[in-house]
């Protein structure tokens, strides 16, 4: 029976002071116990908002049943009819604005933990060796997803499951997108995206990588070997500040600084050959998750001191709470109401510090948030040895540069219709490649849309 | 997957051929375009120049500098790399210029000078004229890994005129310049030296096109420490290069980023010889 008595089950962590010396996950995840109380919360509403809230529309009541009834397998195989990937939605999908916001006991006190749900039941199958076969009815028809980040992994599995013969590409040396090269191993381990991008091989989809679309194979004997295309590109190009200073060595773009630590991992070199400068003051310009990212990495590779640099103040801050919070939890700093003026440098090149302008909260802009202002002659000089540059990706141009007619949005995204379609024939889109920067569990929620498109134009010819 | 190292052989000095099956890099490298090694799962991702890509092989030119070019060149057991990937970057356009000059003085610009000979040699109303440097005579390639037998008109410099012309190839560079026998030049190899051949040909208003691979992570354009300023505007060198104006450079900058990792490079050597001495 359902109990609104029990508070909200708080998930066990490292320790900050333990956590802030390691590259270990921090959040430990559910106990069965813990899980099953937790679960108890659920009041299996007759028209459950929560499932309105998730991209990929999991049946969130009923593997919650499942749970509070203790049987697991039930529970797991509930969620992995809609998302073959809950170990990774569970520990990075903001749920607070999705499905936990929508939860009916939210209004009167805390809602309901879905996502600790969904991770403990994922982190369970993978313990317990917890198998299940789709049964697929093989189809002719071919299909070349590019790029294998959230959006791609989504589609691929879709689309496999409808029968199509896929094939996933990936530019990098190793598969997952972001997952791999953005998101820390603290935050989401490897071995989790590992494990859950096996489900690409299990079912049956070849997936090459080391093979980039536009430079290895072109675009055109791609559409000419394949019956459909889905792109999931990605936004990965990063962005500068375009101040004096960005020549400096010790400036990174978070992109830069996540990559060297997360796929290359630098935290481990000399055993791993790619290395990292993090100096003893690092200034990370940005509030966003990935700005919460590089901050976590920078104190876990030895900085004394990490600031986050940002213009509006805490409650702006696009990062989820739940990031920010860990990040002040680890020591790190957050300096609102300021700006980069530029970076200054050392005389052999190396940064030495940052100027910042102080800024104030003027009237909401089209953001809906307030608008920062500088205020005039409140330039200050701030010491720093390294700084990390964490404003956004937009989508890279190796690979639109080499398809022209491919229609793109003022911002240099891809556009699609309602559908997911571009211009193109045959070839769809989805992810941050069309929405810019955005989450995965919405990355999730394109690559399903798309591979329900594919599969109705696949079925039905031309649309 | 792995990649399956055909040869491995020293060629002069520190520097060694390394030559990998990859048929379907192979088959559409072009000049201006380069691939990124990987050599262990630990590796990091390597930029490099393609010297040769015939039979679905690629050969380039390493040399022993660091960690990773050092053990590849000592592990005798070593007969697969991890990945090689490419082609990367973007590539030159081939046609007619009339009198092609390439300049190199180390060793991928000696891999480049190759390939651009090959195939400018051969496309017509081109006259292909190649200089190499290289410190002294012991250091020199067999003749085969020359463009020599590849080009029109061939200048061998050794820096202490053991062999061929005194001096660097600036110096004879100059003067085809002053005869007004150049219609376009591509260099590569040291970076200051291409710094000085842009300040060389400015004044003649030759276009100057070299390779410039500032420090890369992924290079696929994701990470941007491969920027360089090209007349101050921000370019990458992995997608926009890796070839460049040398006389919009901002070769300082180059110069100066290219000595980021130093310390640490040597932090790796020491790491390496520690762990052989144990083994």
């Amino acid at each position: 029976m359902p109990n609104i008595h029990i508070p909200r089950q708080e998930m066990p962590k490292q320790a900050p002071e333990d956590r802030r010396d390691n590259f270990n996950e921090v959040a430990l995840g559910f106990t069965a116990e813990l899980a099953q109380k937790e679960a108890q919360r659920c009041i299996q509403c007759k028209k459950p908002f929560c499932i309105d809230g998730c991209p990929v529309e999991i049946d969130i009541p009923a593997f919650i049943k499942f749970i509070s009834e203790g049987d697991f397998e039930g529970a797991l195989k509930k969620v992995r009819e809609e998302n073959l990937l809950p170990g990774i939605c569970g520990r990075v999908c903001p749920q607070e604005q999705q499905c936990e916001i929508q939860c009916v006991l939210g209004k009167k006190q805390e809602p309901v933990a879905i996502g600790r749900l969904e991770r403990f039941v994922a982190d369970w199958g993978k313990q317990t060796g917890f198998d299940d076969e789709f049964h697929i009815e093989e189809k002719k028809k071919s299909v070349a997803v590019v790029g294998s980040g959230p959006a791609s992994i989504s589609c691929a599995i879709d689309l496999r499951r409808f029968g199509y013969q896929v094939t996933l590409f990936e530019a990098l040396h190793k598969a997952g997108g972001v997952l791999q090269y953005g998101i820390p191993e603290f935050r989401l381990p490897k071995k989790i995206v590992d494990f859950e991008i096996n489900n690409l091989d299990e079912l049956g989809v070849d997936v090459k990588i080391n093979t980039v679309i536009g430079q290895h194979v072109e675009f055109d004997e791609l559409r000419g070997f394949f019956d459909a295309v889905f792109l999931g590109t990605g936004a990965g190009a990063p962005l500068f500040l375009n101040i004096e200073g960005e020549k400096l060595k010790g400036l990174y773009s978070a992109n830069e600084f996540l990559i060297r630590t997360n796929l290359m991992k630098a935290y481990k070199f000399p055993e791993y050959d790619t290395p990292i400068i993090c100096g003893n003051k690092v200034g990370v310009i940005g509030a966003g998750n990935v700005a919460m990212d590089a901050a976590r990495c920078a104190v876990r590779l030895g900085a004394d001191e990490v600031y986050i640099l940002y213009r509006r103040t805490k409650k702006q801050a696009p990062a989820r709470l739940e990031e920010l919070e860990n990040a002040l939890e680890e020591g790190v700093i957050l300096k609102e109401l300021v700006n980069p003026v530029r970076v200054l440098g050392t005389d052999d090149g190396w940064v030495r510090a940052i100027e910042l302008i102080m800024m104030e909260l003027g009237e909401p802009d089209s953001s809906g948030r307030a608008r920062p202002i500088p205020i005039e002659n409140s330039e200050f000089e701030m010491e720093l040895d390294t700084v990390v540059v964490a404003l956004g990706t937009k989508p890279n141009r190796l690979f639109l540069n080499k398809v022209p007619e491919l229609e793109t949005t003022p911002w240099g995204t891809i556009q699609v219709d309602e559908r997911l379609k571009t211009n193109m024939e045959g070839v769809y889109a989805g992810g941050d490649a069309v929405r810019g920067n955005a989450t995965v569990i919405l990355a999730l929620g394109d690559g399903r849309t798309a591979a329900r498109s594919i599969h109705a134009y696949l079925q039905n010819g031309k649309h | 997957m792995k990649y399956n190292i055909t040869q491995k052989k020293d060629i002069g000095g520190t520097d060694y051929l390394l030559e990998v099956e990859a048929p379907q890099v192979a088959e559409r490298i072009r000049p201006g375009n380069f691939v990124v090694l990987i050599t262990v799962p630990n590796g990091e991702r390597i930029p490099m120049s393609v010297q040769k890509a015939e039979d679905g092989k690629i050969a380039m030119f390493v040399k022993k500098l660091g960690k990773t070019s050092r053990a590849l060149d000592a592990c005798g057991e070593c007969t697969t790399l991890e990945a090689v990937v490419g082609p990367m970057g973007k590539p030159v356009e081939l046609k007619k210029f009339g009198n092609v000059v390439f300049v190199s003085d180390l060793v991928c610009g000696h891999a480049e000078n190759y390939l651009f000979s090959q195939v400018f040699s051969k496309i017509e109303g081109n006259h292909m004229i190649s200089m190499q440097t290289f410190p002294t005579k012991d250091e020199i390639y067999p003749e085969e890994y020359l463009a020599k037998g590849l080009c029109d008109e061939y200048y061998l410099t050794t820096k202490d005129g053991s062999v061929g012309l005194k001096g660097h190839y600036l110096e004879k560079l100059k003067e085809l310049l002053d005869e007004g026998r150049c219609d376009i030049i591509f260099g590569g190899g040291d970076i200051p030296s291409l710094h000085e051949l842009a300040k060389l040909t400015r004044p003649y208003e030759v276009p100057t096109i070299v390779t410039v691979r500032q420090i890369m992570v992924d290079a696929t354009g994701m990470c941007g420490s491969c920027r360089v300023f090209v007349s101050g505007e921000m370019k990458l060198s992995c997608i926009d290069g890796p070839m460049f104006d040398a006389t919009k450079l901002d070769f300082e900058d180059i110069i100066s980023r290219l000595g980021m990792f130093k310390e640490a490079e040597a932090k790796a050597m020491e790491w390496c010889k520690q762990q052989q001495e144990c083994k």
